[in-house]
């Protein structure tokens, strides 16, 4: 008799146990919606259209996640510096928002692989006389808070001694601080520079020179211990990259020549 | 919360950098009292004077003060500003911005004071053989400052939380700017943002304390 209640109650627990807790994963695909935190003032990657609809780099590849997920796709504005509290908080199931896989962030956060790669350019204005990275040695410099350009620039003021570095809170008050003159240059992605100067929107904004740091690879993210859900996005990105889409849509929102190499030489990833 | 496991030890790493904003925070608030009160005093006057100029000018700047976000009050001394040319430095222009502000709603803090003064304070002095300056700088406004004391304070707290918009134009040193930049290097959002909240508690704790003393020293009869 007691034999047999241990058994049942074995039985039962096992029952209770075996069910896997369903994960973020499985979330997205059951409420049917992908909702993306994407940042919307770094054109190409993401802006708004004369309509005000989010679109750009950022924007296409959270549609197609979406579609290979069979959901809807929900764009979640989100601000640099917010990006981890929208995953956190539940605001958002994914990050597509040009984030940077640095090894600090890595410790809060789950990356995939790259999805994309930056270089970075000197933004500035003529007439300052700065033509090169070096030149900006004892100028006043200024970049958006917390990127990969703005903590790289600003250790390398620091390392000058001279000049000043100025952190904002978006990529557009550092555009109208440089076209003030309230900063004499910044360092930003090469996609960036190009659509800004394309653009026509600020006066006798110029691209002088590559700024020499390494490239800076940029990931999708997710909340750190979903794995499953991280495990698929790198798969994502590797389809992309091998059906062409990749390549397709870099031509359409950055254009000119091939996409970036989203590898790193001599290693696994 | 459930997503989420807090990574304390690190973050109080961070402490000392946060309470050297901090220092920075509290000097902007009380440089900015300092300049608000004097240039409130003045306001106060314009307020109650005939002059036409002067009365326009200083209900004007109540006015703007008062009926406008402080934020953007300060974005203007820093955007509104460099767009015709004039660049004033981050630090230099939320201190601007903060004392506008506090320029304002101390102008009406301070005219309600002189409005609680009895005339006769002033007829007596006159009478004494003070001149009008006299009168208005040993009679009156020493008995305004004891009137509007505790409101002056409020500002004063009011104004150590409005040293938080430094960011929007581009400070780092203040507590702020300080969290922030920890933020997104770190994305440690919450703990840093906690530590924050926690010292700005205090400091305002620290400021309506310190003020009761003063007060208690200072306005004795």
């Amino acid at each position: 008799m007691k034999l047999r209640t241990t058994a049942a109650a074995i039985f039962i627990g096992m029952l209770a146990a075996m069910p896997a807790k369903a994960d973020k994963l499985d979330d997205i695909i059951a409420s049917g919606t992908l909702r993306c935190a994407v940042t919307l003032d770094f054109p190409p990657m993401g802006s708004r259209d004369e309509k005000n609809q989010p679109v750009g780099f950022d924007v296409d590849t959270c549609n197609d996640l979406a579609k290979v997920l069979g959901v809807k796709a929900e764009i979640v504005e989100t601000p640099f510096p917010d990006r981890i509290p929208a995953l956190v908080s539940d605001r958002a199931d994914v990050g597509v928002a040009s984030t940077s896989d640095t090894l600090e962030r890595a410790k809060t956060i789950g990356f995939s692989i790259p999805y994309f790669a930056f270089k970075m350019v000197v933004l500035t204005k003529e007439g300052t006389g700065i033509d090169t990275y070096e030149s900006l040695k004892g100028k006043k410099t200024g970049s958006t808070s917390g990127t990969f350009e703005a903590i790289a620039l600003e250790k390398d003021v620091k390392a000058w001694g001279g000049g000043s570095f100025r952190p904002y809170q978006t990529q557009a008050d550092v555009f109208l601080a440089l076209s003030q003159g309230q900063i004499d240059a910044t360092v930003v992605t090469n996609t960036v520079a190009q659509a800004t100067v394309k653009s026509g929107k600020f006066k006798g904004f110029v691209v002088k020179g590559d700024a020499p740091y390494v490239t800076d690879y940029v990931a999708l993210i997710g909340l750190r211990q979903e794995q499953g859900l991280l495990n698929y996005l790198s798969l994502f990105v590797n389809q992309q990259v091998r059906t062409g889409r990749y390549q397709e849509l870099y031509d359409k929102w950055v254009g000119g020549g091939e996409a970036p190499d989203l590898t790193v030489k001599g290693v696994y990833r | 919360m459930l997503n989420y496991t807090f990574h304390w030890r690190p973050a109080f790493n961070a402490l000392p950098d946060m309470l050297w904003g901090a220092l920075v925070s509290l000097q902007i608030a009380v440089l900015s009292m300092v300049i608000g009160v004097v240039l409130a005093v003045f306001l106060a006057l314009g307020r109650q004077s005939d002059n036409k100029f002067l009365y326009g000018f200083s209900t004007g700047w109540v006015e703007l003060a008062r009926n406008t976000p402080a934020l953007f009050q300060i974005y203007m001394t820093y955007f509104g500003l460099g767009s015709f040319g004039i660049h004033l430095d981050s630090y230099v222009a939320l201190l601007a911005g903060i004392a506008f502000n506090n320029a304002g709603y101390l102008a009406e803090t301070f005219r309600g004071g002189l409005r609680a003064i009895p005339h006769t304070q002033t007829r007596a002095a006159r009478s004494l053989g003070m001149t009008a300056p006299q009168a208005f700088r040993l009679i009156v406004l020493p008995q305004m400052f004891r009137i509007v004391f505790y409101p002056m304070t409020n500002q004063m707290v009011w104004a150590l939380l409005m040293t938080s918009l430094g960011v929007t134009v581009g400070l780092n040193t203040d507590l702020t700017g300080v969290t922030q930049d920890l933020n997104v290097r770190t994305f440690r959002t919450f703990e840093f943002f906690a530590i924050a909240a926690v010292i700005y508690y205090l400091l305002a704790k620290l400021i309506t304390l310190s003020s009761r003393l003063f007060a208690w020293r200072l306005f004795r009869y």
